[in-house]
Order: structure tokens, then sequence, then C-alpha cells
């Protein structure tokens, strides 16, 4: 399916939804607790940049403001946004988002504007981080009861919980899968799987994602494979590859996408666009839509719920929105080493401070190992995408 | 607007104590290379509580000074070019491009690049960026970032908040003590927070002079006699600094001398100055502009007191948790109209930086509040605070003669 047919699909799941009177709330970043919201009831609903929306956003926002939030501002503005009963901000994540609620409250004050506040540090050997992030979402919490006199029910949260997790361990046998034999599912509907339970999570996206899992099982038995992608699965997830062990007969290149809010789904389809080359290239992506949300770990029902859940937002792997590139750089240099990586491409979105700061750090972990890299600025409009696709083409060809 | 005139007819006036900012400025500088060279140099943001840091006889010099130093001499577009050399975004902020950039070619910099740092503290009050740019000179440098992190708050610090942010100020000082092997000593701290708070409250003082008409200060002046409280406060020699500087200024208030020579309309500034055109005020000051209040200068009137180290930390904690970009668009407005207020203001101009997303998304929508609800006329003008390649000086000209042909 193409990248519009896609976001088309998304946008008529979501209308379904309202028209069966289902309450949604939108959020922006992706690393929320979604248990919280479906233990208060509501369908929680990842809202993103859209490729063809026209500009919208100059009373409010300047053009040096990052292209991700003038999209979104641009599809507020224009009125494409389906009738949400509110939206989440992220705060302390970057300045372009943490301002962007503010203006939304201003502009759009019929808008319910939530916000949710993270803490930067990660590594600092106490638990103040979480406790803060905890307190952060049981405030968030109260709000959602007064607000909406819904109130947080421990039934909800509990099955919330499973079904969260079942979307993690089925998302994460995927990519794990892939990255064993890339061609055993394209990369495209797996992040299609992905995108689909973002904006939807409902038992039939759900139940999508455990039939694709189970084809995939079978495949990965009648080829011997399923023990080297459990193995991965777990490498990802403890950071230690010492287990993994990949098979001889590798396709290559293979390529990993680095990177923040960008579209999985719009890296996929630029590839596909690109004359003699297969996505079965990609092995991996890094992005914050994917991989990032796709390998964060699931709350312990054993915690107090507000702990389990802000445990679970900080698992998320790196994201250049907090402290660690240190971290960060030795995780990656880690997986691209482990898993016999051969080239990596760095996407940046335009005017976005963490990824464009990341993005030589980058680079440069990569040259380390001799992994090459090219840097793609992107926005989510794709405004330069032909240009974009003869880069990638290019870096492709110097891997063959 | 019209060039400069010649010295001799120039239309505002120069501070005597400014002779004495050369001084500290060298003071300063030797201080950091000695630091440096001892091993206990620490480079700090400009919101960082360096009371903290300053009692525990490290050495600090602050890159945001040191970026200004970079704009006003011209060089902005070269050293930052060092930095986008390296890969780093000509989008990204340009106090921290030329920071990267003189990091990388000091020698090529040699008034505006920094002794080598031996630890990075950053605190997230004033932006986000501050931590990826010093995650950036800690990978060429290998000095250790600390990261201060002071979540936004909106209106009031709620007490989660509090204890995070407490947390964090114990941390640091845990840092700092067993990185560089000392220890914090109640009598130490509050002389550096006593010293900071006076320091601080002679800045208040000459900043509320400029309530007087005509004001002493013009936005220059605030902005080359901010350095101090900005790098030195907690330090004997930064009040003594103020003690002449605040002299001066109540002695023109007293002789009804004013900033600029013939002041006819009084504006407010919004945002960081472009340091690389600080002509700009001097030509308005020629039409008769004087800008009495800033946003930017004001930013430094934290006053800490303590009795002793838990209850100077909660100061710490209180006071550089509510620094004015640390709250949300409301209190900014709040803090502007204020401002407007109680300078007797007849407008104002919000200077749009490119590269300081943190303190430039927003005045859009700010600008729109402010007038209505003070009923002042405002501009925006785009441009920025290091590289003057984004600073387009006909179209700002523009702008602003479209806000005075309404006041004038």
């Amino acid at each position: 399916m193409s990248y519009e047919g896609v976001i088309e699909q998304s946008i008529a799941g979501l209308k379904e939804l309202l028209k069966s009177g289902e309450e949604i709330i939108g959020y922006i970043y992706p690393h929320v607790p979604l248990e919280l919201f479906m233990a208060h009831g509501f369908t929680p609903s990842l809202v993103r940049a859209l490729p063809g929306v026209a500009s919208g956003f100059e009373e409010s926002l300047q053009t040096f403001a990052c292209s991700y939030i003038r999209n979104l501002y641009s599809q507020r503005a224009n009125g494409q946004f389906l009738t949400l009963a509110g939206l989440l901000f992220p705060g302390n994540t970057c300045d372009s988002l943490q301002n962007l609620g503010d203006i939304w409250s201003v502009r759009f004050h019929d808008d319910r504007v939530l916000r949710l506040t993270y803490p930067v540090i990660r590594y600092n050997q106490d638990d103040s981080a979480t406790k803060f992030l905890a307190e952060e979402i049981r405030l968030l919490s109260e709000k959602l009861s007064k607000l909406y006199n819904r109130p947080f029910l421990a039934e909800n949260y509990d099955a919330a919980v499973d079904f969260v997790q079942e979307f993690h361990n089925g998302t994460q046998f995927l990519y794990s899968a892939r990255v064993i034999q890339p061609e055993i599912i394209s990369y495209s509907e797996v992040v299609r799987l992905v995108r689909t339970f973002l904006t939807i999570p409902t038992a039939s996206s759900m139940s999508e994602i455990k039939e694709t899992v189970s084809m995939v099982q079978n495949k990965a038995d009648e080829l011997g494979l399923s023990d080297s992608i459990e193995t991965v699965q777990k490498a990802i997830l403890s950071g230690d590859y010492t287990k993994v062990k990949l098979p001889d007969d590798l396709v290559s290149p293979r390529i990993v996408i680095a990177g923040g809010m960008v579209e999985p789904q719009a890296i996929a389809s630029l590839m596909n666009e690109i004359p003699n080359f297969s996505e079965s290239f990609i092995v991996l992506d890094l992005l914050s839509f994917g991989f990032k949300t796709v390998f964060t770990k699931s709350p312990t029902k054993s915690d107090d719920p507000f702990i389990a859940m802000a445990k679970s937002v900080l698992s998320a792997p790196g994201e250049p929105t907090h402290e660690g590139l240190s971290y960060r750089m030795n995780a990656m240099k880690d997986l691209l080493e482990n898993l016999s990586i051969q080239g990596l491409i760095v996407c940046e979105q335009s005017f976005c401070d963490p990824d464009q700061f990341e993005a030589p750090s980058i680079e440069k972990a990569a040259c380390e190992l001799d992994v090459r890299t090219i840097r793609l600025p992107l926005d989510p409009e794709l405004s330069d995408r032909g240009r974009i696709e003869t880069r990638i083409q290019s870096f492709l060809e110097t891997l063959e | 607007m019209n060039q400069e005139r010649a010295s001799e007819e120039k239309p505002y006036r120069r501070l005597e104590t400014q002779a004495l900012l050369q001084q500290i400025a060298l003071r300063h500088g030797l201080e950091a290379m000695e630091a440096s060279e001892n091993g206990h140099l620490a480079w700090v943001t400009s919101g960082f509580p360096v009371e903290i840091p300053i009692a525990l006889d490290m050495g600090v010099v602050y890159p945001e000074q040191a970026g200004a130093i970079v704009g006003a001499q011209k060089i902005g577009p070269e050293v930052c070019g060092y930095a986008e050399n390296l890969g780093y975004s000509q989008d990204l902020c340009s106090y921290a491009r030329a920071s990267i950039g003189s990091t990388e070619k000091p020698d090529e910099v040699p008034i505006g690049s920094l002794p080598t740092p031996q630890l990075l503290l950053a605190c997230n009050n004033i932006c986000g960026t501050v931590l990826r740019w010093y995650d950036a000179i800690s990978e060429m440098t290998g000095a250790p970032v600390f990261l201060l992190d002071t979540p936004p708050i909106d209106k009031v610090q709620l007490p989660h908040n509090q204890a995070y942010v407490r947390r964090g100020v114990e941390r640091l000082i845990e840092f700092i003590e067993s990185h560089f092997n000392r220890s914090l000593e109640d009598g130490r701290i509050r002389e550096v927070a006593e010293l900071s708070s006076r320091a601080t409250k002679l800045w208040i003082r000459a900043l509320e002079a400029c309530k007087n008409k005509p004001s002493p200060l013009n936005c220059a002046d605030r902005f080359l006699t901010m350095a101090p409280v900005v790098s030195s406060r907690g330090t004997e020699h930064c009040v003594e600094f103020y003690e002449s500087f605040v002299a001066e200024v109540e002695e023109r208030v007293k002789n009804g001398i004013g900033a600029i020579r013939d002041e006819r309309v009084r504006l407010l500034w919004d945002n960081i100055p472009p340091w690389h055109t600080l002509r700009f005020f001097n030509i308005l000051a020629s039409r008769g502009v004087v800008f009495p209040a800033d946003t930017y200068t004001h930013a430094w009137t934290g006053n800490m007191v303590g009795t002793d180290t838990l209850s100077i930390i909660d100061e710490v904690v209180e006071t550089y948790s509510k620094v004015y970009l640390n709250m949300g668009l409301d209190a900014k407005v709040d803090k502007m109209c204020q401002l407007i207020k109680d300078y007797d203001l007849d407008g104002f101009v919000m200077f749009s930086v490119r590269s300081c997303k943190r303190y430039s998304l927003g005045q859009l929508v700010s600008k729109e509040l402010v007038t209505e609800r003070t009923g002042v006329p405002g501009v925006i003008i785009e441009g920025d605070m290091v590289d003057s390649r984004v600073y387009n000086e006909a179209q700002i000209e523009t702008r602003v003669d479209a806000l005075l042909e309404m006041l004038m």
C-alpha cells in the first residue's frame, strides 16, 4: 500500500471510531503512557505531520520553526484535524514543541490542550526522574478525571497493560525478524502495522499485527530462524549482543535509518521509488515512530501504576531530546557493529534542534566503524523529493 | 535609518563605568586561564546556579558571553562557519555554533575562544539547546556534562517539580565534590550567595532607575554592563563594579541626564540583541528613541538569600526554576505588559532571533496579546544575535520606521 493509501486508511479508521462514539485523545510526542488513556476509557491516537499540507502556520509561527510543528499547526489551522477530545503536548522535550503547546492554547482556545512534562535526565542513578514523571502522569490522570468525568479504572488499566504489551511483543518480533532476514516481511508492511496501531489502537489493528506475527513466525520456523530472531529481540532490549548470530548468507547492503520524529512510512515510500533498489536493504530504523516506540518496555503490573507507566516511558531507547549523547552513540555503535550494517541514512527534520545537533555525532560514530552515512534534511511534505531520491540512490550505489 | 553621527555629536552618552568593564573582563579571562591550567574550569550556561561551582572554588566562564563577543567583533559568520564545516546546521543556535567553531579553531578566534574546560555545567531553564550544545563540546574536549534539569513551569512551581530540581542541585554538589575532590562549606556558600545577592540587588536598582524620564540607560548600555552579573556574580569584584555603576546611574537620574540626548519615544526590547549591530540602538537614539527596559537583561534579577546550605539550596531551586524563559507564554506576556506599565513605554520591538527558538517562537502571538492588553503598538524584526548573515538591515529599518510613524 502506498504512503498516501496508509494515511487515508488511518484517517478512515479514526473517523469510524469517532462515529461509533469513541472519545479520542491525540498526542504528538510518541513516548506517552497509552495505558493511562485507556484506563480512563479514551482511545489515544498519535497525531502526525502529513505530506501535502498547505501553509497555514504563518499567523503564529515563524519560518524557522521546526517543519514538524509548522505542519501540525497548518493542519489544525486548515481544518484538517478531526474532532479530538483533547490534545497532549510534551513539555521539556524540545523548545519548538514546548512553545507550540502555549501557542495552540491561545489560537485554538476551544481545544483541550493537555501537557505531560518529561524529565530530561536519564543516568542519575537515583529514582528522581521516575518519581517526577510518575507524578506528572498522576496529575494528568487527575485532570482527565475532572475534565471529562472519566475516572481511572484499575480493570481498564490492567487490560490496557496486556493489550499494549501485545503490541510491543508483536512488533518487536517483526523488527527482529527483519534484522535476521529482511525479505521475510517488507519494511513498509511492518511500519504500516505500527502506524495503524498507534493511530487507532483497537482490537482490529491488534489482530492484524497478530496475524502477521503468526505468518512470519511460521516462515521463520520453516527456515529455522526463530531462535536467532528471539536472540536479536533480547539483544536489542538488553543492549547485550554477545549471543547474536546472524546467518552467513546475509544480503548486502544492509542499511539502518536513523533520526527522530520522521515518518518511517515516508522513508519506505522514498526507497521504493528508487529504481533497481529494494526496501529490503533497510534492516532496521532507529526512528521515534518506529524502533524507539516499538522497543519501549511495557509497565509491570507489580508496581504502582503511575510509577510503572513512568518507568515504561523512560525505557524508550535514546531520544536526542534527553541527556546521554555518549550512551546513545555507544548503543548505536554496538547495534551497527553486531548487526552487520554497512550503511546509515541519517534523517534530519528541517529546523529540528535535537535532530540537527545529533546528526554530526551519529556521522562520526558510524565513521569510526567504517559504516558509510548520508544525511538527509527532510520536511514532512517531502518538498524536495526528487533530489532526496537521487541522493539516496547515489548513496546506495556507493555501497554495492 | 540615518547613519550614526560623528563622535562629538553622538546622540547617546557613554557611561564612565564602561572602562571598568574591560578590567573585569581581563581579570575574568586570566582567572579562567589559570583555572583551566589547574584543572578546574567549568563552562556554565547563563541560567546556571553559578553560586554552587564558585563556592566549590571552581573557575567559571560563560560560552554565551563568548558568543556575544564573537558577534560584537563581527566574526560570527566565520566562526559559526567552522562549526558548520563539522556538520552543524546553520539553523542551529549561533551561540552554540560560535562556541563549537571557536573550540575547533581556537587560534583563529583569539578573543572569543575559551580556555579548555574540565567540566560542562548546563541548566535547561533558558532552553533545551544548551544540553545538546554542551554534549557536542564534551565530544570535542572530553569534559563531562552535568545537566541541571529544570522542567518548565506554568505559573507556579508544583511540589514534585521543586523536589526534582532540589535533588538535581544536591546531585550537582555531589558531582563536583566527587570529581574534583572538594567539599561545600556552609560558610563559603553563604558568603557567595550573599555576594551574588548584593550584585543582583544593585543590578535591579540600575534597571529600575530606568523608570525615570529621561532613562539613564539605553538597551546597549545594559547589554554591555550586564556582563559581570552574568559572569561574575558571587564575587567581590562584581559587587564593586555594580556599586560604581549604580552610583553613576543614580547621579544621572539626580541630574536629569538621559542615556540619549533627546528622549522622545520609550520602547521595550524583547529578546537577545543583535551583538553584531548594537549600533541599531544608537542609530535609533539619534531619532529620540530609547529603550528603558528589555526582557533580556531583566532575566538576571533572581535574588538569593539564605542562612545556611539547605536554605540556600531552596533559594537556588526557586530562583533558577522561575527564570523568564522557563515560564509559559502567559508569564512572558505578563512580564512584558508589566514592564510597559512600570517603565511607561510607548511601544515595543520584538527581535525574532532565528537561532533561538525558546525565546522567539510565540512572539507572533504574544505581540498581539501585549498590544491588546496595553494598547501600545509593537513590531517584530527578524535576524540573529551572532550570525549577521541572516540580519537584513534594510528590512528591519522599514519595519521599525513603520512603528515610529505611529508613535512620532
